[in-house]
């Protein structure tokens, strides 16, 4: 039996993966913890978690209406922003709270999400082994390679955070990465597990009028993410567009209520994993987690990548052969349609997806990840 | 090569990097920022340094250029300062 303690930012996508692998450590016996902002880690925990506080509501309130602000933003300015707007703010409002449930939980080992740094620099600091849950594969990559001024600025301010020379955004311990060498690439060393998603042990309690999906259409979950959601009305009337000139097609919509033809089901939340078994295909942002759901499903994508990793995992669909890419910012329906057309009756789509899938059955995911920090405790 | 000509050239291969209706209603001029008016990620401006470098030849070297720079200067970055750059080297002729 061990202590396991996770250190979460306030985003659903970072928390998910952690669920699926606290989920399997909690069935081996082990004692697991998530430390974050409450509100947000309640629902999506199994009833009765252990949560403990690092996050107030209205510091977690101060940096959702900074990343409204953030949506607004372009091209490196966005860069920016993340590091001095969000990253390390949150690092610094975390870690009196991370320091407290270090010193009440007594964990073995601390998995700190990559962007939540508060993580790694209480574990510096008290001792404890650290590792690091890469929720999204895009930093893997080293983006900031051919900007090295800027990879430095980067740098910088993580040793200033963290008052050493360490990395934080990656454990020399383990690093959990929750995708495939089939999408990512497999130049890297042996502490970076490839489990593939971890889907297991998550609550879905949202409802959902099964009825309305029909065994004999095409379906398509549209989903922009918990973050880019409201912004995206644009794109979600040109996919209504689109759809509507597709009879032989059922669209879900993750979206705020909209007019939509009776072919279009328009909800602002879905139970998306269970949805994910019934679909042909997926519209997407680009978010980790909706893209890896779908191709863990078989599912070709339609990605439309809006901004942060996203541009980096469509590249990843697309040269997999799992999808086609569109642009966010300006794709018309003629566009989506066309798009939409490709993945759902071009079979080669679909069989590179499924393909996908089966090297994400090849990492393990949860039970892998589990195995893994097991053997960083013994 | 006159100035008008470069800066048509490097019109007409932004366009092919970031796609021909993201200038729908954009007027590409002198001092159109990269990052903040068409919104460039960093990953389209190495596939930018790549079409220069085949238009251009090796003396035109884009990420070379940017990694002297750092993160506000890049925010800053204007059309019209890869145009002077690209006109402070001599253009490497086929012969």
């Amino acid at each position: 039996m061990s202590r396991f303690l996770f250190v979460v930012p306030p985003l659903t996508g970072h928390i998910n993966p952690t669920v699926g692998v606290g989920g399997e450590l909690t069935a081996r016996g082990h004692d697991v913890a998530w430390v974050g902002h409450p509100a947000t880690l309640e629902p999506l925990l199994p009833s009765g978690s252990r949560i403990l506080p690092a996050l107030d509501d209205r510091l977690e309130a101060d940096i959702g209406h900074a990343r409204q602000r953030w949506l607004e933003l372009k091209g490196i300015a966005v860069l920016k922003f993340l590091w001095e707007e969000f990253l390390i703010p949150l690092a610094h409002a975390m870690i009196p709270g991370v320091q407290d449930a270090v010193k009440q939980f007594q964990p073995d080992v601390l998995v700190a999400d990559q962007q939540a740094l508060a993580g790694p620099v209480v574990a510096i600091d008290l001792g404890v082994p650290w590792v690091t849950s890469a929720s999204t594969p895009a930093e893997l990559i080293r983006p900031l390679r051919t900007m090295p001024k800027v990879d430095e600025w980067v740098t910088a301010q993580l040793r200033e955070l963290s008052g050493s020379d360490v990395d934080i955004r990656f454990s020399g311990l383990l690093v959990l990465v929750f995708t495939s060498p089939l999408l990512v690439g497999d130049a890297f060393p042996p502490h970076y597990a490839f489990t593939g998603p971890a889907l297991a042990h998550r609550p879905e309690n949202t409802g959902f009028p099964w009825e309305w999906l029909s065994p004999e259409k095409r379906k398509v979950l549209v989903s922009l993410g918990t973050l880019n959601g409201a912004a995206g009305h644009r794109f979600f009337r040109e996919v209504i567009e689109a759809v509507t000139t597709m009879p032989d097609v059922q669209a879900v919509m993750v979206a705020p209520p909209l007019d939509a033809p009776h072919n279009v089901l328009v909800r602002e939340r879905v139970p998306q994993l269970a949805l994910m078994k019934h679909m042909d295909a997926v519209i997407s942002h680009g978010g980790h987690n909706t893209v890896c759901e779908a191709l863990a499903h078989g599912l070709p994508l339609v990605v439309a990548p809006i901004r942060d990793d996203q541009p980096i995992i469509a590249d990843q669909v697309v040269s997999a052969g799992a999808g086609m890419r569109l642009k966010y910012q300006r794709a018309r329906a003629g566009d989506i349609h066309a798009a939409l057309n490709g993945v759902l009756y071009d079979p080669d789509f679909a069989a590179c997806a499924r393909r996908v899938r089966e090297s994400f059955r090849l990492g393990g995911g949860a039970p892998a990840a589990a195995d893994r920090l097991e053997a960083v405790v013994a | 090569m006159p100035e008008s000509n470069v800066l048509d050239e490097v019109v007409r291969l932004i366009v092919e990097v970031v796609g021909e209706d993201v200038l729908v209603g954009i007027e590409i001029t002198p001092a159109t920022t990269f990052s903040d008016d068409l919104g460039l990620e960093s990953i389209e401006f190495v596939a930018l340094a790549d079409r220069l470098r085949e238009r251009y030849g090796d003396k035109v070297d884009l990420v070379a250029f940017l990694g002297e720079m750092d993160i506000d200067q890049i925010m800053a970055m204007t059309v019209g300062r890869l145009v002077d750059h690209i006109e402070a080297r001599p253009v490497v002729s086929t012969g």
